[in-house]
């Protein structure tokens, strides 16, 4: 209950991304020495590996992070954690049980690990809606709500964009709406934690 | 009257669809919608619907974050007597709205809901 919060498990995120680069550059290799001269095996060894990596890359860590949350939900449901709220963001689960002011995270870069512990150690939640720049300017990117944990700070995005929105677009309210829900739910937690 | 007069009248949802004169506001309520919260909106046109779970309320404040609001205009024709129900399905967010749905109801489908 009392363990540290870790949201990035740094050997899992450097074997994301280093460990297909270097199935691919194997790959290369025993092309290169192996089927010098082209052929099936060539084929396979300069295109199957590299498939591999971009699959893994494209899917393989989602896969990894939604059955990790499968697995917490079922550890959850187990312990008759009522979850009254549960927001997937991008990156992270976070679910509330406001009966016995509990909270679960799991995060996107470290899925073989999770949290349930009391919300009392919220030591505060709030709203960030990326409003930037002036006038008619004005809009934003990213709308999240974040909280503090034993100083640790947890960002869960309700909206993100490639491009700026007006601070009044349906997409900006939508995200702030949720942000607000997820406040209120957090300090209504901590308020119920023993 | 005229086209002219027929298709700005379209564009003014407080003017009679029958005479195409401006109607008199002569009921508003707004109303709380605990079965649609922010993420899980799902369209609703059917008036049976809104009469089973709109909860009145006095001002937006008492609508809890994250749930959707109601707002309803009741419409009166001073020349032909027609009447119409507007409802503004909204999501309210700080000091701001964002509209999820309008209605209309100008065959009294709303009526034994209203003056109840």
């Amino acid at each position: 209950m009392d363990k540290k919060i870790q949201k990035i498990n740094y050997i899992y995120l450097l074997c994301y991304i280093f460990v297909p680069l270097m199935v691919v550059s194997a790959g290369f290799l025993l092309g290169y020495y192996l089927f010098h001269d082209g052929g099936a095996g060539a084929v396979v060894c300069f295109m199957g590996f590299p498939l591999v990596a971009i699959l893994w890359w494209s899917f393989g860590g989602k896969l990894l992070y939604k059955q990790h949350c499968k697995k917490l939900i079922r550890e959850l449901d187990e312990r008759g954690f009522s979850r009254n709220q549960t927001f997937d963001g991008r990156g992270s689960t976070v679910v509330v049980d406001l009966n016995r002011g509990e909270l679960a995270l799991v995060f996107f870069w470290n899925p073989f690990d999770h949290y349930i512990l009391p919300a009392k150690r919220i030591e505060r939640a709030w709203v960030d809606d990326g409003a930037a720049g002036a006038g008619f300017l004005r809009g934003s990117s990213r709308v999240s709500f974040l909280f503090l944990i034993d100083g640790v700070k947890i960002r869960v995005d309700t909206f993100t964009s490639n491009k700026r929105w007006r601070m009044d677009s349906d997409y900006i309210l939508t995200g702030i709406s949720k942000a607000d829900v997820m406040v209120d739910v957090l300090n209504q937690a901590k308020e119920r934690s023993a | 009257m005229g086209l002219f007069r027929k298709m700005r009248s379209m564009l003014h949802d407080d003017w009679c669809s029958k005479c195409q004169s401006e109607m008199d506001v002569v009921h508003k309520q707004l109303y709380a919608l605990p079965t649609q919260r922010v993420g899980q909106y799902r369209q609703q046109d059917d008036p049976a619907y809104y009469k089973k779970n709109l909860v009145p309320v006095e001002k937006k404040a008492q609508i809890p974050t994250g749930m959707y609001a109601c707002g309803m205009h009741v419409y009166r024709c001073p020349q032909c007597g027609h009447r119409a129900v507007k409802l503004t399905v909204f999501l309210p967010v700080r000091d701001q709205e964002k509209t999820e749905q309008l209605l209309y109801f100008e065959d009294g489908e709303m009526d034994d809901f209203i003056w109840r």
